[in-house]
Protein backbone atom coordinates (compact mmCIF):
# COMPACT_ATOMS: atom_id res chain seq x y z
CA UNK A 1 0.00 0.00 0.00
CA UNK A 2 1.36 3.38 -1.00
CA UNK A 3 1.36 5.74 2.02
CA UNK A 4 3.23 8.63 0.37
CA UNK A 5 1.72 12.03 1.05
CA UNK A 6 0.26 13.40 -2.20
CA UNK A 7 1.86 16.64 -3.36
CA UNK A 8 0.51 19.36 -5.57
CA UNK A 9 2.44 21.95 -7.54
CA UNK A 10 1.83 25.50 -6.28
CA UNK A 11 3.51 28.90 -6.24
CA UNK A 12 5.36 27.62 -3.13
CA UNK A 13 6.63 24.56 -4.98
CA UNK A 14 5.36 21.04 -4.39
CA UNK A 15 3.42 20.99 -1.13
CA UNK A 16 1.29 18.33 0.62
CA UNK A 17 -2.24 18.49 -0.67
CA UNK A 18 -3.60 18.30 2.90
CA UNK A 19 -1.89 21.62 3.71
CA UNK A 20 -4.26 23.34 1.30
CA UNK A 21 -7.93 24.26 1.24
CA UNK A 22 -9.61 23.49 -2.07
CA UNK A 23 -12.55 25.54 -3.33
CA UNK A 24 -14.46 25.35 -6.61
CA UNK A 25 -16.46 28.24 -8.00
CA UNK A 26 -18.81 28.54 -10.96
CA UNK A 27 -19.63 31.75 -12.78
CA UNK A 28 -22.53 31.32 -15.19
CA UNK A 29 -23.43 34.18 -17.52
CA UNK A 30 -25.34 34.37 -20.83
CA UNK A 31 -22.07 34.38 -22.80
CA UNK A 32 -19.76 32.10 -20.85
CA UNK A 33 -19.51 29.56 -18.04
CA UNK A 34 -16.39 29.78 -15.90
CA UNK A 35 -15.11 27.09 -13.54
CA UNK A 36 -12.42 28.20 -11.07
CA UNK A 37 -10.42 25.91 -8.78
CA UNK A 38 -8.66 27.63 -5.90
CA UNK A 39 -6.06 26.17 -3.52
CA UNK A 40 -5.35 28.23 -0.40
CA UNK A 41 -2.49 27.59 2.01
CA UNK A 42 -4.02 26.71 5.39
CA UNK A 43 -1.35 28.46 7.43
CA UNK A 44 -1.07 31.75 5.53
CA UNK A 45 -4.37 32.03 3.71
CA UNK A 46 -2.46 32.74 0.51
CA UNK A 47 -3.85 31.49 -2.79
CA UNK A 48 -1.05 29.28 -4.04
CA UNK A 49 -2.72 27.70 -7.04
CA UNK A 50 -5.71 28.76 -9.09
CA UNK A 51 -6.99 27.21 -12.29
CA UNK A 52 -9.66 28.75 -14.50
CA UNK A 53 -11.59 27.12 -17.32
CA UNK A 54 -13.89 29.20 -19.51
CA UNK A 55 -16.52 27.73 -21.82
CA UNK A 56 -17.66 30.32 -24.31
CA UNK A 57 -21.39 30.07 -24.99
CA UNK A 58 -21.48 32.49 -27.91
CA UNK A 59 -19.05 34.44 -30.02
CA UNK A 60 -19.40 37.78 -31.72
CA UNK A 61 -21.64 38.72 -34.62
CA UNK A 62 -21.37 41.27 -37.37
CA UNK A 63 -24.61 42.28 -39.03
CA UNK A 64 -24.61 42.58 -42.80
CA UNK A 65 -26.60 45.40 -44.34
CA UNK A 66 -27.14 46.63 -47.87
CA UNK A 67 -27.89 50.21 -48.82
CA UNK A 68 -30.58 51.62 -51.03
CA UNK A 69 -29.50 52.79 -54.47
CA UNK B 1 -42.34 37.88 -58.11
CA UNK B 2 -39.99 40.67 -57.28
CA UNK B 3 -36.35 40.96 -56.47
CA UNK B 4 -35.28 41.34 -52.85
CA UNK B 5 -32.52 43.57 -51.65
CA UNK B 6 -30.10 41.52 -49.58
CA UNK B 7 -26.54 40.76 -48.72
CA UNK B 8 -25.89 37.48 -50.50
CA UNK B 9 -25.28 34.72 -47.98
CA UNK B 10 -22.56 33.25 -50.17
CA UNK B 11 -20.76 36.59 -49.93
CA UNK B 12 -20.84 36.46 -46.13
CA UNK B 13 -19.14 33.10 -46.19
CA UNK B 14 -16.71 34.18 -48.89
CA UNK B 15 -15.66 37.19 -46.81
CA UNK B 16 -14.40 34.67 -44.29
CA UNK B 17 -12.45 32.95 -47.06
CA UNK B 18 -10.96 36.08 -48.70
CA UNK B 19 -12.63 35.60 -52.08
CA UNK B 20 -13.49 39.32 -52.32
CA UNK B 21 -11.13 42.26 -52.25
CA UNK B 22 -12.58 45.76 -52.56
CA UNK B 23 -9.26 47.33 -51.67
CA UNK B 24 -6.03 47.66 -53.61
CA UNK B 25 -3.27 46.62 -51.24
CA UNK B 26 -4.01 43.08 -50.15
CA UNK B 27 -1.82 40.37 -51.61
CA UNK B 28 -2.80 36.77 -51.05
CA UNK B 29 0.24 34.56 -51.09
CA UNK B 30 -1.53 31.27 -51.64
CA UNK B 31 -4.62 29.20 -51.10
CA UNK B 32 -3.84 27.95 -47.62
CA UNK B 33 -5.71 29.29 -44.60
CA UNK B 34 -4.08 32.11 -42.69
CA UNK B 35 -2.65 31.48 -39.24
CA UNK B 36 -4.81 32.92 -36.48
CA UNK B 37 -3.70 33.39 -32.90
CA UNK B 38 -5.31 34.13 -29.56
CA UNK B 39 -3.75 36.44 -26.96
CA UNK B 40 -4.97 37.14 -23.43
CA UNK B 41 -5.31 40.67 -22.05
CA UNK B 42 -5.51 42.26 -18.62
CA UNK B 43 -8.77 43.84 -17.55
CA UNK B 44 -7.11 47.28 -17.54
CA UNK B 45 -6.90 47.04 -21.33
CA UNK B 46 -9.21 48.83 -23.72
CA UNK B 47 -9.61 46.32 -26.52
CA UNK B 48 -12.86 46.40 -28.44
CA UNK B 49 -14.39 47.16 -31.81
CA UNK B 50 -11.75 49.83 -32.40
CA UNK B 51 -8.84 47.39 -32.07
CA UNK B 52 -7.06 47.01 -35.41
CA UNK B 53 -3.96 44.98 -34.69
CA UNK B 54 -2.32 42.80 -32.05
CA UNK B 55 -0.31 44.71 -29.47
CA UNK B 56 1.62 43.53 -26.43
CA UNK B 57 0.27 46.49 -24.43
CA UNK B 58 -1.74 45.13 -21.51
CA UNK B 59 -1.19 41.55 -22.64
CA UNK B 60 -0.54 39.16 -19.75
CA UNK B 61 3.14 38.57 -19.00
CA UNK B 62 5.03 35.48 -20.03
CA UNK B 63 4.66 32.65 -17.54
CA UNK B 64 4.32 28.90 -17.72
CA UNK B 65 3.46 27.98 -21.29
CA UNK B 66 2.15 31.46 -22.12
CA UNK B 67 4.43 33.58 -24.29
CA UNK B 68 3.80 37.01 -25.80
CA UNK B 69 1.44 36.77 -28.75
CA UNK B 70 -0.52 33.92 -27.19
CA UNK B 71 -1.12 30.66 -28.99
CA UNK B 72 -1.93 29.54 -32.50
CA UNK B 73 -5.58 28.72 -32.97
CA UNK B 74 -6.40 25.30 -34.40
CA UNK B 75 -8.31 25.84 -37.62
CA UNK B 76 -9.43 22.50 -38.98
CA UNK B 77 -13.00 23.45 -39.83
CA UNK B 78 -13.66 25.89 -42.68
CA UNK B 79 -16.34 28.60 -42.49
CA UNK B 80 -19.90 27.38 -42.94
CA UNK B 81 -23.36 28.75 -43.59
CA UNK B 82 -26.66 27.95 -41.93
CA UNK B 83 -29.68 29.90 -43.10
CA UNK B 84 -28.33 33.37 -43.89
CA UNK B 85 -25.54 33.36 -41.30
CA UNK B 86 -21.92 32.62 -42.12
CA UNK B 87 -19.79 31.51 -39.21
CA UNK B 88 -16.50 30.05 -38.07
CA UNK B 89 -15.14 28.61 -34.83
CA UNK B 90 -11.69 27.31 -33.89
CA UNK B 91 -11.64 23.54 -33.82
CA UNK B 92 -9.84 23.15 -30.49
CA UNK B 93 -9.62 24.86 -27.14
CA UNK B 94 -6.81 27.19 -26.10
CA UNK B 95 -4.96 26.14 -22.98
CA UNK B 96 -1.92 27.32 -21.03
CA UNK B 97 -0.40 25.51 -18.05
CA UNK B 98 1.67 26.62 -15.04
CA UNK B 99 0.61 30.16 -15.86
CA UNK B 100 0.21 33.09 -13.47
CA UNK B 101 -1.64 36.33 -14.14
CA UNK B 102 -3.94 38.69 -12.28
CA UNK B 103 -7.21 40.14 -13.54
CA UNK B 104 -7.28 39.25 -17.21
CA UNK B 105 -10.63 39.47 -18.97
CA UNK B 106 -10.31 39.18 -22.74
CA UNK B 107 -9.03 37.11 -25.64
CA UNK B 108 -7.96 38.83 -28.86
CA UNK B 109 -8.19 36.72 -32.01
CA UNK B 110 -5.87 38.05 -34.70
CA UNK B 111 -4.42 37.10 -38.06
CA UNK B 112 -0.68 36.56 -37.75
CA UNK B 113 -0.37 35.90 -41.48
CA UNK B 114 -1.81 39.28 -42.41
CA UNK B 115 0.20 41.66 -40.26
CA UNK B 116 -1.38 40.60 -36.96
CA UNK B 117 -4.64 42.29 -37.93
CA UNK B 118 -7.36 42.04 -35.30
CA UNK B 119 -10.37 39.80 -35.85
CA UNK B 120 -12.41 39.80 -32.64
CA UNK B 121 -12.34 40.39 -28.91
CA UNK B 122 -14.00 37.97 -26.48
CA UNK B 123 -14.63 38.80 -22.85
CA UNK B 124 -14.71 36.21 -20.06
CA UNK B 125 -14.94 38.38 -16.94
CA UNK B 126 -11.98 39.41 -14.82
CA UNK B 127 -10.02 36.33 -13.80
CA UNK B 128 -6.76 35.55 -12.03
CA UNK B 129 -4.75 32.34 -12.34
CA UNK B 130 -1.91 31.26 -10.02
CA UNK B 131 0.56 28.60 -11.09
CA UNK B 132 -2.37 26.93 -12.75
CA UNK B 133 -4.09 25.94 -15.95
CA UNK B 134 -6.14 28.39 -17.98
CA UNK B 135 -8.49 26.95 -20.57
CA UNK B 136 -10.69 28.67 -23.12
CA UNK B 137 -13.17 26.23 -24.63
CA UNK B 138 -14.80 27.32 -27.85
CA UNK B 139 -18.56 27.61 -28.36
CA UNK B 140 -20.68 25.33 -30.50
CA UNK B 141 -19.86 25.93 -34.16
CA UNK B 142 -23.28 26.97 -35.45
CA UNK B 143 -25.17 30.00 -36.62
CA UNK B 144 -25.49 32.42 -33.72
CA UNK B 145 -23.28 30.44 -31.37
CA UNK B 146 -20.03 30.24 -33.33
CA UNK B 147 -17.06 32.33 -32.29
CA UNK B 148 -17.49 34.55 -35.35
CA UNK B 149 -20.83 35.14 -37.05
CA UNK B 150 -21.81 37.32 -39.99
CA UNK B 151 -25.57 37.44 -39.81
Amino acid sequence: MNTDTPLIHTSLGNVPVDSLVYEAEWDITPTYIKFVEKYTDKSSGEIVRQNAHVYSMAGVAGEAATGEI
Amino acid sequence: MANTQAMCTSFKSEILQAYHNFGTTVVRAGTTADVFKGAVYLAVGTLGAGTTVYSATNEIANSGTYAAGGATITNATPPAVTGTTAYWTPSAQLQWTSVTFAAADALLVYNSTQGNRAVSVHNFGSQSVTTGTFTLTMPVNGAGTALINIA
